[in-house]
């Protein structure tokens, strides 16, 4: 970069008399901090109690006439004796747990994800009590299951076919070093020639449909695509409109489905355990 | 005070325009001036640019066919300098004859920032801006059929428009010996938004760039037309998730600006506090990828680590990792108890710290100082021209920021930054203005300031916390078809979002969202002109703009 040797910065970013100081500075910093991924950051303060994460449906019989109009994303739908939720569609807001808290409760756990569609539809009565494992665990998981079926890797393309960009900024939290996702043998590829996994964001906008068609079409078998987030489950907040299709799997097959307005790195990663059983179940069948 | 400075650019807008405007009214700190014609807005868009000092800052257009029998354009203007005033020139327009679609005069000769605003209002409402030279489709892509516009009140939304395929979208062709395209994207290498670049190189030198955007149009202004108000709040969350709190307050202050809702104070100062827990996650988000983009991946798993902290504690604040949730109309969602008052401190004390000493390793590399040093250069002329708000402009020497120029939650209390604090601190920052060149290491320095003031503004409002109510406790009494702009400083810049209510007052009949993206998108072709096709990444970061934003 010679051409752009260049004495007058905007400030005196290199301060040549400190430089050194700073560099055993840091050395020693980094000798100190031994490992700075969290062993379990299911159990730090993530999972704190207000965050919204899944939703239990009581059993009891709607008061009110304006549920379904309640829910912006139209997650809920009553006739006014059943409550039917659908969890594909929730953006988490909250708000039906505040207008009917006798039917509804947050809870901070994160929605768990499914490999069929009408897994994620919650009817009145029943209530959530899968629990979940830590993040450790489920990497742990999903290593030994990869190493198993695929050698050594999981590669994973990420579209996003029109998310608000929420979702993104969960799947690269993915690659930070507290979560550190390539530990567990998972990488993200830049070709979907490479990859096994697709992993799509978004309500697939009509703009976005033919490229995330071709990405698909350009994977070689097996290939799993996991939807990931309220819109690529089913459109959510933005629902299927004259810019949208409507979720993923209205233009390809969806193994998996994460629920959640971002989901939780957590939540991704064990939507991509969920692949990596999938990926298993179609090599036995051929 | 906003409305007495109003009141006074109406006498000097009466008393220059005289016959060709109809009436100027003013509606807080806001003043409009209907035009008797049309053909008059190129001149009463020069007149407010050139002798009021005022600048762009949207075009907005609505279809009020069934309420007033026309289309109508409001050109928003903003007053630059000490007064905190927006004017719009309004005016109205029709098809003349069956079968022919509506026109206007453009802009675009004097205000070449206005060539997108044009286009979009052409795709959306099918409005013709006569002297556009770029008749090319922008938001609707080659594949729409031709006749349709989204946001005309006739459109459903449900509506399925046909594919024509086989067309092809014509970009701009450089000609001449050695020059090769690259084309790059939608779908791109790593996890970020789909976006085209068409890239004109000659060599490893770019020639010319051309972004083609709104891949990831879903319709937001549309769709919100269908929602009550409280449900279009959580949309405005979602127009960029990772600015859902400049986005949502923008739409929330709009709304209570018809209502003249007062908003309890402490509600302010939470806004506020959100709004700079989300500046500073994202700002260190933004330099994480910048060291990544230089090779310098030690920098940003540093960098990263703190953003993760940050995002946990969003998470403990207001139950989701991107602040969704925080704002309400009339107030906020959430309430800061002691103990996590007491984590916000914490957590941001040792995010400081820790900042401290990885930007002081940073900038010791020259691996990555000098790659950021005069790259990807946006200067002051091309920065004032195509209207750049945010870090974008304040790097390149403008001295714009929303929190300053139009006060409002609780920022008036507090020193945004501390340059304006006294009339010397003022002059040393003017001079330290004249010399930025616009370049990523610029941008870079400019965030890291940022990161540090919005903590220290975080300090600031805590230890001032009022013990108030976090909700209005008056009904929002709206009219109906009133509008107003609601406007934030985001991470990226300025966002505004115009918002004018429906019939019934709990819905919306018109949601325009201008984003920070969207102004600053058309920045990045003039920023990599002169560099080299490998820099590109390094200065796309180093503007952190937001497809989705910018798509709606």
């Amino acid at each position: 970069m010679s051409h752009k040797k260049d004495a007058s910065g905007l400030r005196n970013s290199v301060d040549s008399g400190d430089s050194k100081h700073v560099q055993t500075k840091i050395m020693s910093d980094i000798m100190r901090d031994d490992v700075e991924t969290i062993k379990d950051p299911v159990n730090g303060y993530t999972n704190s109690q207000e965050f919204r994460g899944s939703i239990t449906l009581f059993d009891a019989i709607p008061h009110q006439d304006s549920l379904d109009k309640l829910c912006a994303a139209k997650a809920i739908e009553t006739d006014g004796r059943n409550v039917r939720l659908d969890l594909g569609k929730c953006i988490m807001c909250g708000r039906c747990q505040q207008a009917a808290p006798d039917i509804f409760l947050i809870g901070s756990i994160f929605e768990t994800p499914v490999k069929v569609r009408q897994d994620l539809i919650r009817l009145s009565g029943k209530l959530d009590s899968q629990g979940q494992k830590p993040y450790e665990q489920m990497g742990k998981e999903l290593k030994e299951k990869t190493s198993k079926i695929l050698r050594r890797s999981l590669a994973i393309r990420e579209v996003d076919a029109g998310s608000c960009n929420g979702c993104e900024v969960e799947i690269t939290a993915l690659n930070n070093a507290i979560y550190d996702i390539e530990r567990f043998g998972v990488h993200f590829v830049a070709s979907p020639r490479h990859a096994d996994v697709l992993l799509v964001t978004g309500p697939a906008s009509r703009n976005m449909e033919i490229a995330l068609r071709r990405t698909f079409e350009a994977m070689p078998d097996p290939r799993i695509v996991v939807a990931v987030g309220a819109c690529a489950c089913s459109g959510g907040i933005f629902g299927d409109t004259y810019a949208t299709t409507g979720g993923i799997d209205k233009v390809l097959p969806v193994d998996i489905y994460v629920p959640g307005c971002p989901p939780t790195p957590q939540a991704i990663l064990y939507g991509l355990l969920l692949a990596v059983d999938r990926i298993e179940a179609s090599k036995i069948n051929g | 005070m906003a409305a007495a400075d109003a009141e006074k650019y109406v006498s000097a807008i009466m008393g220059r325009m005289g016959e060709k405007v109809k009436s100027c009214l003013v509606n807080s700190n806001e003043v409009h001036m209907l035009l008797a014609d049309k053909s008059n807005i190129p001149e009463a868009c020069s007149y407010l640019q050139d002798e009021l000092a005022s600048k762009l800052c949207s075009l907005i257009s609505s279809d009020e066919r069934q309420t007033s029998g026309a289309f109508v354009l409001r050109y928003v203007f903003e007053v630059h300098g000490k007064e905190d005033v927006f004017i719009a020139v309004t005016a109205r327009t029709k098809e003349s004859a069956e079968n022919q679609l509506p026109s206007v005069p453009s802009i675009v000769k004097k205000f070449p920032l206005a060539v997108f605003y044009e286009r979009e209002i052409r795709d959306m409402f099918g409005i013709i801006a006569d002297g556009n030279p770029d008749a090319r489709p922008l938001v609707l892509h080659e594949h729409w059929s031709a006749g349709v516009y989204p946001l005309r009140k006739d459109f459903d939304i449900k509506t399925k428009v046909s594919r024509d395929t086989g067309k092809e979208y014509p970009f701009i062709k450089v000609e001449g010996e050695g020059i090769c395209e690259i084309p790059v994207g939608p779908v791109h290498a790593g996890i970020i938004e789909p976006g085209h670049f068409r890239f004109s190189v000659l060599g490893e030198n770019i020639i010319n760039l051309e972004t083609r955007l709104f891949y990831t149009h879903k319709g937001v202004e549309k769709l919100a037309e269908t929602m009550k108000l409280d449900q279009a709040l959580l949309l405005s969350e979602r127009i960029s998730g990772d600015e859902s709190v400049a986005n949502s307050l923008a739409y929330c202050q709009a709304l209570e600006k018809i209502a003249h809702t007062s908003v309890p104070k402490r509600a302010l100062q939470i806004r506020c506090i959100c709004a700079e827990m989300e500046r500073i996650y994202n700002h260190l988000g933004t330099l994480a990828g910048i060291s990544t983009d230089v090779g310098f991946s030690y920098g940003s798993a540093r960098l990263n680590i703190l953003k993760e902290r940050m995002m946990q504690l969003n998470s403990v604040i207001s139950g989701s990792r991107l602040l969704f949730g925080v704002n309400r109309i009339g107030g906020v969602g959430i309430d800061l108890d002691a103990e996590k008052l007491a984590m916000i401190i914490n957590t941001t004390q040792i995010v400081q710290e820790d900042f401290e000493k990885i930007i002081s390793m940073l900038r010791t590399k020259s691996s990555v100082v000098d790659r950021l040093r005069n790259t990807g250069i946006i200067s002051k002329k091309v920065a004032y021209d195509l209207g750049l708000v945010g870090v974008v402009a304040r790097a390149a020497g403008l001295d714009v920021d929303t929190r300053r120029d139009h006060p409002y939650a609780a920022y008036p209390t507090v020193s945004v930054d501390t340059h304006h604090d006294t009339p010397q601190n003022l002059m040393e920052y003017k001079v330290n203005l004249e010399k930025r060149k616009g370049d990523a290491l610029g941008r870079f320095e400019l965030r890291v300031e940022e990161v540090i003031d919005s903590i220290r503004m975080i300090d600031e409002l805590i230890s001032d916390l009022y013990d108030d109510n976090i909700l209005t406790t008056d009904t929002l009494r709206l009219e109906p078809y009133g509008y107003a702009l609601g406007y934030a400083e985001s991470h990226r810049g300025q966002t505004i979002h115009w918002v004018m209510v429906g019939q019934d007052c709990d819905s919306l009949f018109r949601y325009k969202i201008r984003t920070a993206s969207f102004v600053n998108w058309p920045g990045i072709e003039q920023a990599v002109l002169s560099d080299i096709v490998p820099d590109f990444p390094i200065v796309n970061k180093s503007l952190d703009l937001s497809y989705s934003g910018n798509d709606l």
